[in-house]
């Protein structure tokens, strides 16, 4: 089942998915990318319904671009996920959007940032965060082992022991993970963490 | 025959006189539909305008459509599948339609030609698909006209998977798959009707697809001649029919490689099972011996 | 005055059943024409057939209510299409315009089970077959209403056909001469009327063929 966390470290913030696509006891496909890099210094990670999952993303994705065309600066982390909280506001008293998103970004003037924002459109500024049922397990590794000012190095190792622990302990654990990350050179993925091969095809 | 009985079923409804709650529909996915020639309108505009839904005058609309739903049984129970290999794409697919337990039909066709490059398969309910995938035809064909080039698989897959996202919770059941042969090389998507859209190299989709993924996961690898990926395709629907109660009929296989679609084969999964497991005279074990004597 | 009416239901059920059958350069459509609710029989003259065009009918059951509403409009639009292209529509083209026409009620249906019989372009037999929204396919022959799950596997039974998904690709033409098919028709509503209440009383039938459209009656059962 879904798996969502990320964390800020120095200087940069880091976002982990699943990467399956289920539905009932089927897996559909185990390299379904769910961390969408949202300009070049954001990303958004979402869990929830696959369908609202996607359109929601790329409607926040297409706001933020048209924000940064129309004025020619692009948002602030703070402000796309205000943004985004407002619309799943708005959303939630005529068609819910059934997901939950982890924000993380990095600004010149603030440094990294990571928001939690859930489908009934609760806003956190946070250091680490997690969703779905791999948080039972990530929160409390990552109450644990995080530390402010954590080193990449670091914030990867306690990412792969959050992924370690979801793979041993979980009994719908999701076979397959993304890292990304975001830092002072912007938004990019870092590594996959598979341990079901699909036939590789890049994300939609 | 017990669907007869009518009058028990519970539908929380106000006569039209008293309430009127005027929903209106987003139609923008018919808005391709040739429009009415001549200005007859001032007649009937009823008659005239591009038609659109009309909806129960239900304050519980969620309500109605589960009982409709109910009242209706709308024919499900399918398998399909379809994957990329080597050289373009397979799809394939039972041909069985079923309601409750009766059998409504052996006779399917679960695969559709959108265009001649382009195949949509059909599981969930026959209307939904069938209306929906004829609606994508002609926004391909129109998009066709429009811009001088076939549409890509990514753009019709999302033509139709935003279609259904549109309409959603509104009681639609679509689990698709568009496969076809772009400027990009083969195809294939995944949408649904929860507005699920995915890309992929090997899906099966309907009840039977447990049963398909098995044999397909199985026996699949990308370099395959188109010869061993139709096998392969047939086997794992033969193997679902088998088990799914569901899926029967025919199995048909169709092939999208560069020059379009072409259908393979189509064989009837009844005579299928005796070419793959032909029967043998067995011998007798014993001859039941005549009692001496009796 | 917001009052709830529960045990209130848009739809009743009226039963019937209707049968076509496509022949080689005929088309038979048969329907009995009773009309019931519940154990009450309304009315023992019924017709549940409908010529649509030249070389189209439709035979429909259900509740007769949809069904009316469903003929009056379909009748609507092909006089329309009859003033704008000054012709009869044709059967494939009345069998897709009933599909979207059953589809665009899909949130609130017609409650009504049709086939649809008739001579296509070339003058062959042709028989569409529906569910209550709109999904429908070309087919041999088929039965639809409360007997046709009395009626379908006799039918399969009599006229099997090849499928017409089979590649390599087999004749599919019912074997059938025009009045043997009438005389199938005639048998297989005899029975249906014997195990199943909604059918009876007289059973209508349509032909149509180059010479152009005849009807006749049997008389069924009326117990």
């Amino acid at each position: 089942m879904e798996c969502v966390f990320g964390l800020v470290g120095d200087g940069f913030a880091i976002l982990v998915a699943d990467t399956s696509a289920v539905h009932s006891i089927l897996v559909h496909k185990s390299n379904e990318d769910k961390i969408m890099v949202l300009d070049s210094h954001k990303l958004i990670a979402a869990s929830g319904e696959p369908g609202d999952r996607v359109q929601f993303t790329e409607f926040i994705q297409k706001n933020v671009s048209l924000y940064q065309f129309r004025n020619g600066i692009p948002l602030t982390t703070a402000a796309a996920a205000n943004f985004t909280r407002g619309e799943l506001a708005t959303a939630l008293r005529k068609s819910p959007y059934m997901v939950n998103i982890l924000l993380a970004g990095y600004d010149k003037e603030t440094g990294p940032s990571l928001y939690y924002i859930d489908y009934i459109a609760t806003l956190h500024k946070v250091d680490k965060a997690s969703f779905g049922y791999g948080s039972y397990f990530s929160l409390s590794m990552m109450d644990r082992h995080f530390h402010s000012g954590m080193s990449v190095e670091e914030a990867v190792d306690l990412v792969d022991k959050c992924i370690l622990e979801i793979r041993s302990r979980l009994v719908v654990a999701p076979p397959n993970f993304v890292i990304k990350i975001v830092d002072k050179d912007g938004a990019r993925e870092y590594a996959w963490r598979e341990s079901v091969k699909d036939t590789p095809v890049s994300s939609a | 025959m017990p669907i007869l009985l009518l009058p028990s079923t519970n539908f929380k409804f106000f006569p039209p006189k008293l309430k009127c709650v005027d929903m209106k529909l987003d139609t923008s996915g018919l808005e391709s539909t040739s429009p009415f020639f001549g200005s007859g309108d001032e007649l009937c505009p009823e008659l005239s305008a591009a038609p659109s839904f009309s909806l129960p005058l239900s304050t519980d609309f969620d309500e109605f459509q589960k009982d409709t739903k109910a009242t209706l049984k709308h024919a499900k129970g399918t398998t399909t599948l379809a994957f990329i290999f080597k050289e373009g794409v397979m799809v394939a697919a039972d041909s069985r339609a079923s309601m409750g337990g009766y059998i409504s039909s052996q006779s399917v066709k679960k695969i559709i030609e959108i265009n001649p490059y382009m195949l949509g398969t059909m599981a969930g309910g026959a209307a939904d698909c069938q209306f929906w995938h004829r609606n994508l035809g002609i926004k391909c064909r129109l998009h066709e006209l429009a811009n001088k080039r076939r549409i890509s698989v990514t753009g019709a897959s999302k033509l139709l998977a935003n279609i259904l996202y549109s309409y959603r919770g509104m009681g639609l059941s679509v689990g698709t798959m568009i496969a076809g042969w772009d400027e990009t090389g083969p195809g294939l998507y995944y949408v649904d009707s929860e507005g699920g859209r995915l890309k992929g190299t090997r899906f099966s989709v309907g009840s039977g697809s447990p049963y398909a993924y098995g044999v397909l996961d199985s026996g699949y690898k990308f370099d395959m001649s188109v010869e061993e990926a139709a096998e392969l395709a047939r086997r794992a629907i033969y193997h679902a029919t088998f088990r799914d109660a569901a899926s029967g009929g025919v199995a048909s296989v169709y092939y999208v490689g560069p020059n379009g679609w072409k259908k393979l084969s189509g064989d009837d999964v009844g005579e299928l099972h005796y070419h793959y497991y032909p029967v043998t005279p067995s011998t007798v074990e014993q001859e039941m011996a005549e009692v001496a004597g009796a | 005055m917001t009052k709830q009416h529960p045990a209130w239901s848009p739809y009743d059920n009226n039963g019937g059943t209707c049968v076509a059958i496509a022949g080689a350069d005929y088309c038979v459509t048969a329907a009995d024409t009773r009309m019931s609710t519940g154990y009450s029989i309304l009315s023992r003259d019924y017709s549940k057939i409908i010529k649509l065009a030249d070389k189209c009918v439709m035979a429909s059951s259900g509740f007769q209510a949809d069904v009316k509403a469903l003929q009056k409009l379909l009748a609507a639009r092909h006089l329309i299409y009859q003033h704008q292209h000054n012709k009869q529509m044709s059967c494939p083209a009345m069998g897709q315009l009933l599909s979207n026409t059953l589809y665009y009620k899909r949130f609130f249906p017609y409650y009504s089970f049709n086939v649809l019989g008739g001579l296509d372009n070339e003058g062959k037999g042709c028989v569409y077959t529906y569910d209550a929204v709109g999904s429908y396919e070309r087919v041999g022959y088929s039965s639809q209403g409360s007997g046709s799950t009395l009626i379908m596997p006799f039918l399969d039974n009599q006229l099997k056909s090849p499928s017409p998904l089979l590649l390599p690709a087999q004749d599919a033409v019912t074997p059938l001469s025009e009045a043997e098919a009438v005389d199938l028709v005639k048998t297989c509503f005899a029975s249906a009327t014997e195990r199943d209440i909604y059918t009876g009383d007289k059973l209508e039938i349509v032909v149509l063929n180059k010479d152009g459209i005849h009807r006749e009656y049997m008389e069924l059962r009326k117990d």
